[in-house]
């Protein structure tokens, strides 16, 4: 009998420590008690200094940080955000600094001496991404502590819209202030910290915001479910944002995005420099049933780098359809002989290339014999910049203004001093350019065929039960921080 | 024949017959997207629905081709290394190691986007590129082994008896370093299909749409949470054919060890 009450109590001691462990690892994996909104990203900003950022990350952070003169409504028109302005002619502007959001988070006001302070910073550096974008800037100056003037040196009727840098404040500036890692700005979130993941914290209510970074699409959902982070957005394999609407405790909302991803030719390759070549392959993509089948909700597809919603857009242009009987046809016309073997550049994105690897086995219906190579961001970006390609596949992020046209197929924007890496060189084209006749220019590279717009893929955020606040942008920036907070229960 | 040599003899016939089935391990079906087993797909569909089965039976061609060469030179090459570096001392041996500590010392991932960029994709230089990242685990490993062997009494009385160098090392030094060396390529046969996975992936080696295993893993763990079946399938396969491997290393490195043999 002892033996036996030994037994059992050693079962007791057991069943205890593991009720107790089980309580333990229940306790390790929900969320402890907090008010902060945890934000799972797929890539940690490079850098909080709007000077310097370049990758959508730091952008869609730096937004929140800082103010910027000048943001665009929903259809892409250049609207006031620190400042409305009047230009008296297409080299003179005067901005007008409005009175809110004017106060630095540290505490300090917002004068047209930081906008001057900004602006010249940008032109004096010597490394910044950004001068060359504002390279035509001949003068600015502060009138007063409310207005600025820019003179420019060459007319340019979409000025105000280019500047939507972030302010910086001038006492800073001049004293070297490192802001890529303690940004000081007057938007809507201020820093707090930033060490395994960045924090920040809303001006108007002190809601705080950390942002960790969750490299791995599948462990950034686990996250999500098991209380780990509280939302997630993009960046995840259609499969499994279908996988996170299924699941009752997660939110997912979904929007059309803007983004254009597409597909680039080489004009000066001795085949595709063909019209009837690039049609062709135009015509034997099946981009519905990609669409459809392998893209997340909201994806549509795209006929021009702008939307058709955009000030600049063209609703006119029609997407080509899926012919490969007909791309057959224009293959066999333009005297190419069956298969037509190209090689497909793109990136190690695993999305890239599937999708690549989708559009591969449509071709070969066309009679189109693509080679997938992905290379490395690095090598693949180099390449596509030096025109060392056939075709490639990117996606346009972010862009605002028409001045992308004359950055991807004017003549005169061949790398380095443009994004022309298709080597487009049409004198039409140009000149429609130059006039800045958007609906003319795209429906002549909508008949030229430099690239093929393929699809804007659509933007979604996942979320816990619980929040409320205005919804994502189709642009997939992280506006929403300004507003979303816990519902009371 | 030993469990171990059967699967290993199951994986290989599979991948020798697998072009005379008549699978089709690149057609896509949209529709059938990460779609489980059934009796039209007795593994299921992969991330653009295509049949595990045709795939998993191509890419073990592929996988076994480039594991296999790979490990068969850089074994002889790392072998041959250290064994001269070990056994002759001095000058060869430093210049040898100092060779062998550039190449250990150079990191892989930048050879390979840099073999990328000159040679581009192909089997054949996705072996060459492992093979020169390969070798030097077993040219350290001999040289260490060979450095100890050099001074035993059997090897000494081989040279005392005007024994060649060449005999010495094949007869006398060669079947006791064996043992290590075998253990550990049957080890690198897992890491060699991963590594084959993340070359090909930087544009060297297998590109889309043919399959390999290392590459059908990778992908597989994308899909972890919504399609178990992909990463299980090509995860147990890997799995069970790295253990054949490693077992039968295990029982001939049993066979070749000299000190359990009855003299």
């Amino acid at each position: 009998m002892p033996e036996h009450r030994s037994t059992a109590s050693i079962v007791t001691c057991v069943k205890a420590f593991l009720l107790l462990a089980m309580v333990g690892l229940a306790a390790c994996g929900k969320p402890a008690t907090h008010d902060e909104i945890r934000f799972a990203i797929a890539q940690a900003p490079l850098t909080l200094d709007p000077r310097y950022a370049t990758d959508a990350a730091s952008e869609r952070v730096n937004r929140l940080i800082y103010h910027q003169l000048v943001d665009f409504d929903v259809h892409y028109r250049p609207v006031p955000s620190l400042a409305t302005w009047i230009c008296s002619d297409a080299r003179h502007c005067r901005f007008s600094l409005k009175t809110d959001g004017r106060t630095f988070h540290d505490g300090s006001r917002l004068t047209a001496e930081d906008v001057v302070a900004t602006y010249r910073s940008l032109l004096e550096l010597k490394d910044s991404p950004h001068t060359a974008e504002f390279a035509n800037i001949s003068d600015v100056l502060a009138v007063d502590a409310d207005t600025v003037d820019f003179t420019l040196k060459h007319a340019d009727d979409q000025f105000p819209a280019r500047l939507i840098i972030g302010i910086l404040p001038a006492r800073l500036l001049a004293q070297a202030h490192d802001f890529s890692h303690h940004p000081i700005g007057s938007g809507p979130l201020k820093f707090v910290a930033w060490n395994r993941a960045l924090q920040l914290q809303r001006v108007s209510d002190g809601q705080r915001f950390v942002l960790q970074e969750v490299r791995d699409p599948t462990v950034r959902v686990l996250k999500l479910l098991r209380g780990e982070a509280d939302m997630l957005q993009g960046d995840l394999p259609p499969e499994l944002v279908v996988y996170l609407k299924r699941q009752p405790s997660i939110v997912v909302k979904e929007v059309p995005g803007t983004n254009d991803s597409y597909l680039g030719f080489n004009m000066q390759d001795l085949v595709l420099r063909d019209v009837r070549v690039r049609r062709a392959i135009t015509l034997s993509i099946d981009r519905d049933a990609i669409i459809h089948q392998a893209m997340i909700g909201g994806t549509r597809p795209a006929t021009a780098i702008l939307p058709p919603e955009h000030w600049a857009g063209n609703p006119n242009l029609k997407p080509y359809p899926h012919d490969p009987k007909e791309a057959r046809r224009l293959l066999t016309e333009a005297g190419i002989r069956l298969p037509l073997k190209l090689v497909y550049k793109t990136s190690t994105d695993a999305q890239r290339v599937r999708l690549a690897t989708i559009m591969q086995a449509q071709m070969q219906q066309a009679g189109i014999d693509l080679e997938i190579r992905s290379l490395d961001w690095g090598t693949f970006f180099d390449d596509v910049k030096h025109g060392k390609f056939q075709l490639y596949g990117l996606t346009w992020v972010g862009i605002k203004t028409p001045e992308i046209y004359r950055l991807a197929f004017h003549s005169a924007s061949v790398p380095p001093a443009g994004a022309n890496r298709g080597r487009v060189a049409d004198e039409i084209l140009d000149r429609e350019i130059e006039r800045g006749d958007w609906s003319a220019a795209t429906a002549r590279i909508h008949e030229l065929l430099p690239y093929v717009p393929l699809w804007y893929e659509g933007q979604f955020l996942a979320m816990q039960a619980g929040f409320a606040g205005d919804h994502l942008s189709p642009d997939g920036n992280w506006d929403w921080m300004q507003t979303f907070r816990r519902k009371l229960k | 024949m030993s469990r171990s040599a059967a699967v290993l003899s199951f994986w290989i016939l599979l991948a020798l017959v697998a072009p005379w089935l008549g699978l089709s391990a690149d057609a896509i079906h949209l529709d059938k997207i990460l779609a489980g087993p059934g009796m039209d797909a007795w593994l299921g569909y992969d991330d653009l629905g295509r049949d595990l089965l045709a795939r998993l039976l191509a890419g073990a061609g592929v996988s076994l081709t480039v594991a296999g060469c790979v490990t068969v030179v850089t074994f002889i090459l790392g072998t041959l290394v250290g064994l001269i570096a070990g056994y002759h001392g001095g000058w060869l041996d430093r210049l040898l190691m100092q060779i062998t500590e550039v190449f250990l010392a150079f990191p892989g991932i930048l050879l390979a986007i840099a073999f990328a960029a000159v040679l581009g994709p192909g089997v054949g230089n996705l072996i060459l590129a492992l093979c020169l990242t390969s070798w030097v685990g077993y040219a350290r490993l001999a040289r260490g082994q060979a450095l100890a062997l050099a001074n035993r009494q059997h090897v000494l009385a081989a040279q005392v008896l005007g024994a060649s160098t060449m005999r010495i090392l094949i007869k006398h030094v060669l079947p006791l370093l064996a043992a290590p060396l075998l253990v550990e390529a049957t080890f690198s046969i897992a890491s060699l299909i991963i590594a084959e996975a993340s070359l090909s992936f930087l544009g060297l080696g297998i590109q889309p749409p043919h399959a390999s295993w290392g590459a059908m893993l990778r992908d597989g763990v994308r899909y972890l949470l919504v399609a178990s079946h992909y990463v299980l399938v090509v995860g147990g396969s890997l799995m069970s054919l790295v253990l054949a491997v490693n077992l039968l290393g295990d029982k001939l490195r049993d066979t070749l060890d000299v000190k359990d043999r009855n003299f």
